[in-house]
């Protein structure tokens, strides 16, 4: 069939559109009402009901077009509030010839339409059209078919996906040319507005408490705060090396030594790291501190933030999630508070059946630690410091059984560079990461905040990057300065928005929730054909 | 320089700091090691007169007209020492506050002078920094600040059984965490009358005795934290940032606008014409490039189907650092389905009245001593009207004839001896090219006003008075506005506008061009233009006796086609109204300060030497 031959198609409509004899991108087009609101004001009108008197204008994506004779055209419009029929007779159309009017609008194509509402005889709330205009040709064939749209349309956060179900597939089309993406797959759209309602919930729970929204820079001399690679970059005017942040940490705390209580940021940081199901080099994160609190008070503050944000987006605690791929059946994530608490230390022995040295700091603690995973199969890549072995450990046999909610508490002193040592536990802190569905979703302390500990512990992360541990963090004089003038008592927290929003929409990619998440250099993308698959 | 004027900071005080109810966290927490005390009731006869202002060595361990910071902070590791000793810690972990002082400040404003407000209900907590400490026998006055205002801390010995400890170990800096009742003193200063202080944070270096704002900028900026915590106007700079912002996310959201997070790494920068910074991305093995606009990412959602996007987020330009200009920088941009530039000037008033009455609870305000009215409507002036006011010229009739507005520009502009401005009109491609090369030096002008008093006579009788109240300058030439659609009355000219409020620029707006074939021609123009003026830098620095290499180094940088953009747009995108505006520059004007630095918390600066 002609009309399959995508290159064909797409100069067939070039060339139709230069024949029109005025552009056809039409200058404006203004909308009485939002479909929402059309169906809000007419959904009462009876079968076969058509309000003569009552002129209306929508505009919306031809998702559908269908004649019945050569008197009739029927139009599914689609915009971001789903569907509305269109119902076009040869008898109502003002202006211009039926059967031209209609040649010239293709499925994709986006118009405007005014006409009367009304109830088609089968009960469809429509628009009878007076006038349609073409408002934007799409000079590309939509694809066609695949995951019913109305099952797609209904989907809800919390509520298991299928993305392998969808007309549109194949994901370096999807992530590159997004738009479309959202044209033909709709659920991709309720994916991103989820990422949307899920920010604005933690910044009303957050300002409702006081906190204070602030932006710290993102291009720094150098980048402090967390143990990773950063991205370089050069000012010209200045001749001066930056980097991209990679945490806020540093800054947003010389702002409660400036005298705030209450700060938070939501925002990006950049890691130049590998990108796997769960990495992007690009992420948003939620970080807070809080003066005069401590950790405990931050795990309370977690459990009432992600229980109330999962109950108000997804009507309920739980969510559906894939966790063993789109071919398994989804588990279900409970966030019913509170969560299970699980101290790392006493977690580890009592799993493992095993004792650790007392003083973790030690040469014996590595020693026992190296012959520890050897013995139990953890393979750890190198440099083998106490503090990568452990994690390794606690991934292996404390993370794996936090499907559910779980905080993991009290790292160990050597893990956590910027908390504070716990008020009564020698060698820990006062730290704790909340896992769910095995991953890390928030880490918290209650802060280190005397100077002069501050610096012994970047001069042990000095000796840790000495020994190969490039991702040991740098020493900051700006920000143990800052320290030096009194950083009140305080409590921090920071979220990965990228995996709780993973977990609201069932996927299991972070680029399913990034509007245009990083990829290969591109080999040009040609344009999916109707079928959904790429152009050869 | 001047900071906010005192009028202006004390209306950010009450339109700021007033309506703050936020509360911490209020359930029990351990108590750390304090000077406890039993809350036996003082003596009234120990509240004696007072003596002699104590500020002797015996009460800080510090003289500070003496000792340097370095001497001090030396003396006050010793303290913390000390403290240890005592079995006290001096970092405490948590602090179980009640009130903030503006609290206090509204619920006890009734409280005589004299007055005591001491039944179980008055027990308060409060925490906060020490920024005044007088200290008479057994009396003892600090003056503690927190976020929301000050308050002080009557220290009475009869009543605090560790106040001669706390004399010699508590210094100005310190942060504290006080329980107490309520007492106003016959002065009138309402306070908390201490049976309990705890010092929570031992501060190590002393406050500085002047704040050097107004010799050592950079010091200010570099050490935001002691400007705040010096300059409590700067605090409210900042607090008014915050809440423009919120007022505008507020503002937009409840017109049903849905907020998106473009990519801020992009394969390609578009979306404007600026020098982008380029990072590399080592798994990928690829270079990547900071976005400069998040125009283009965003159009894409239209196409989508999305019919109200915004994004509130940062941007960043590799260029020079000024009054006006850092290289990162926040912006909003807005797009609206089936909306034109028109609908975008409505929005504009609107969200620029709101975020100014959210500040001063009006929509008047004084910058750098300029009274600025915002009532509506705005004056709306084309391009061409304004340059023909202030010139004479009137570009409208050139039409294409691009020698005859040469000559009228060079000529109207031949007193203003501007040679490199007569070089840039000479180069000039079009007609619109050199409308928009006239106007934009006449704004540029404005700028140096103070300069170029000579030149700028005839300038400040014509334009000035018409840029300084707001002012949309509409309909630019199409060669300057690649994104933006043919205007629909007017040939060679877009449907734009730019808002100029005290001679900056804060808005820029059009009706969305929508037209594939018309984009990818503009884009081309565009890129063309650009390769011309490398090619033309590099022969001139080629002339100077320059390197080709170093001249790339500095000028060059690469525009490119995002064809994944135009495609999307063969998709076809509805005719769409979209706006920008610079979230610094309108915290600047709304906060009455002169430098995009005052805005930003951490600027970025040259590194130190």
């Amino acid at each position: 069939m002609e009309e399959l031959d995508p290159t064909q198609y797409y100069n067939n409509r070039l060339a139709s559109l230069a024949s029109l004899p005025t552009s056809p991108y039409s200058q404006m087009f203004r909308v009485s009402m939002t479909f929402d609101h059309y169906r809000e004001k007419f959904k009462g009108l009876s079968n076969g009901e058509r309000l003569a008197e009552t002129t209306v204008s929508l505009a919306g994506r031809v998702m559908s077009k269908r004649a019945s004779g050569s008197k009739l055209v029927f139009y599914s419009l689609e915009s971001a509030e789903g569907t509305i029929q269109a119902v076009s007779d040869a008898r109502s159309l003002v202006g211009g010839n039926f059967a031209a009017v209609h040649a010239n609008i293709k499925r994709g194509d986006v118009v405007g339409v005014s006409g009367n509402p009304g109830m088609s005889n089968r009960g469809e709330l429509s628009i009878f059209v007076k006038e349609i205009i073409l408002l934007a040709p799409c000079l590309y064939m939509l694809p066609k078919g695949g995951k019913n749209r109305d099952e797609q349309a209904t989907w809800r956060p919390g509520k298991p996906r299928n993305p392998n179900a969808y007309v549109l597939k194949e994901q370096e089309t999807r992530y590159r040319l997004r738009f479309l993406d959202i044209i033909v797959n709709p659920e991709v759209k309720f994916v991103l507005e989820t990422a949307h309602s899920a920010v604005n919930y933690i910044r009303s729970f957050l300002d409702q408490r006081g906190f204070r929204e602030v932006e710290t820079a993102i291009l720094n001399s150098k980048a402090g705060g967390a143990a990773a690679r950063p991205f370089n970059t050069h000012h010209d005017a200045s001749e001066m090396d930056m980097s991209l942040r990679i945490a806020p940490e540093l800054q947003l705390k010389q702002l409660l030594v400036a005298g705030y209580n209450g700060v938070y940021e939501v925002d990006k940081q950049f890691r130049n790291e590998g990108m796997d199901l769960t990495h992007n080099p690009e992420f948003t994160t939620c970080e807070f501190y809080s003066a005069y609190s401590d950790y405990h008070d931050l795990m309370t503050m977690t459990e009432e933030l992600l229980s109330g944000l999962v109950k108000k987006i997804t009507g309920g605690y739980t969510v559906s999630y894939h966790s063993n791929g789109y071919d398994s059946p989804p588990v279900e994530i409970d966030f019913t508070p509170p969560f299970r608490r699980i101290e790392m230390v006493n977690g580890l022995e009592d799993t493992m059946g095993i004792e650790l040295p007392k003083d973790l700091a030690s040469e014996e603690a590595n020693e026992f630690l190296k012959k520890t995973c050897e013995a139990r199969g953890v393979y750890c890549a190198p440099p083998l410091t106490t503090s990568r072995l452990l994690d390794k450990l606690v991934g292996h046999y404390l993370e794996e059984t936090c499907v559910n909610p779980a905080f993991i508490i009290d790292h160990p002193l050597i893990m956590s560079p910027l908390a504070k040592q716990h008020r009564s536990k020698p060698g820990l802190t006062e730290r704790f990461e909340l896992f769910v569905n095995k991953h890390e979703l928030v880490n918290a302390y209650t802060e280190l905040n005397n100077p002069v500990e501050q610096r012994d512990r970047f001069v042990q992360q000095l000796k840790d990057r000495q020994g190969g541990d490039d991702e040991a963090m740098v020493l900051d004089e700006d920000f143990v300065k800052a320290m030096e003038y009194g950083l009140p008592p305080c409590a921090g927290w920071g979220m990965g928005i990228d995996r709780l929003v993973m977990l609201l929409t069932d996927s299991l990619n972070i680029k399913e929730v990034l509007l245009c998440p990083a990829m290969k250099p591109p080999e040009a993308v040609p344009p999916p054909n109707e079928k959904g698959t790429p152009q050869a | 320089m001047a900071m906010a004027s005192p009028s202006c900071s004390v209306r950010i005080l009450t339109g700021v700091w007033r309506d703050r109810s936020g509360r911490f966290s209020r359930k029990v927490r351990r108590i750390p090691h304090c000077f406890s005390s039993s809350a036996s009731t003082a003596s009234s006869t120990e509240v004696s007169r007072i003596s002699r202002i104590s500020k002797n060595a015996g009460d800080a361990g510090e003289d500070s007209a003496l000792a340097s910071g370095r001497d001090v902070r030396g003396l006050r590791l010793k303290k913390v020492e000390e403290m240890r000793g005592l079995g006290i810690e001096p970092y405490a972990y948590s602090w179980n506050r009640t009130h903030k002082a503006t609290q206090l400040q509204e619920k006890y404003a009734d409280l005589p002078a004299g007055g005591v407000a001491d039944s179980d209900e008055d027990r308060v907590s409060v925490a906060g920094r020490i920024f005044a400490r007088r200290a008479f026998g057994k009396l003892a006055f600090l003056g503690i600040r927190d976020d929301s205002a000050s308050i002080q801390l009557y220290c009475d010995k009869a009543k605090l059984e560790s106040f001669t400890q706390l004399k010699s170990t508590v210094d100005i800096g310190d942060i504290v965490g006080a329980t107490g009742t309520l007492k106003r003193t016959e002065k009138g200063e309402l306070s908390v009358y201490v049976d309990n202080l705890v010092i929570l944070t031992k501060s190590i270096l002393p406050l500085p005795e002047k704040w050097h704002g107004l010799t050592d900028i950079e010091k200010r900026y570099r050490q935001r934290y002691l400007d705040m915590i010096m300059n409590p106007e700067v605090a409210g700079v900042f607090r008014a940032r915050a809440k423009v912002v919120s007022v505008i996310r507020r503002f937009v959201e409840d017109l049903g606008f849905l907020e998106i997070e473009t990519p801020i790494l992009q394969g390609a920068a578009g979306g404007a014409d600026a020098r982008p910074f380029i990072t590399h991305h080592n798994s990928l093995e690829r270079d990547l490039f900071l976005r400069i606009a998040t125009e283009l990412h965003l159009k894409r959602m239209l196409v989508g189907g999305f019919e109200r996007v915004y994004e509130l987020g940062r941007i960043f330009r590799n260029e020079g650092i000024s009054t006006r200009h850092n290289p990162e920088f926040t912006s909003i941009e807005i797009y609206q389905a089936y909306a034109d530039y028109n609908d975008m000037m409505a929005l504009a008033e609107e969200l620029v009245t709101k975020c100014a009455e959210a500040i001063f609870g009006n929509a008047k305000l004084l910058y750098q001593g300029t009274d600025i009215s915002l009532e509506r409507p705005w004056k709306r002036a084309s391009m061409q009207s304004l340059v023909q006011e202030a010139t004479g010229i009137d570009f409208s009739a050139f039409g294409s004839d691009l020698s005859a507005a040469k000559s009228a520009a060079l000529s109207a502009l031949s007193p203003r001896k501007d040679e490199s401005l007569q070089t840039v009109i000479a180069n000039c491609a079009t007609v619109g090219n050199v409308l928009n090369e006239v106007h934009s030096y006449f704004l540029r002008l404005r700028r140096f006003v103070n300069v170029m008093m000579s030149v700028a006579q005839v300038f400040e009788a014509v334009v000035e008075k018409t840029l300084i109240q707001p002012t949309f300058v509409t309909n630019h030439p199409v060669e300057v506005s690649p994104l933006a659609k043919a205007h629909r009355s007017f040939p060679g000219l877009v449907e734009r506008f730019e808002l100029y409020i005290c001679g900056r620029e804060l808005a820029n707006a059009f009706s969305e061009l929508t037209d594939p074939i018309e984009q990818r021609a503009r884009f081309e123009a565009q890129i063309r233009a650009h390769n011309k003026q490398l090619e033309e830098a590099a022969a001139a620095a080629r002339d100077r006796g320059e390197s080709a290499v170093k001249q790339h180094k500095n000028d060059s940088y690469e525009v490119t086609l995002d064809e994944d953009f135009l495609t999307a747009l063969e998709y076809g995108m509805p005719p769409t109204a979209g706006m920008g505006i610079g979230i610094d520059r309108l915290v600047m004007l709304l906060t009455d300060s002169p430098s995009i630095r005052d805005v930003i918390a951490f600027p970025v600066l040259k590194s130190q030497q």
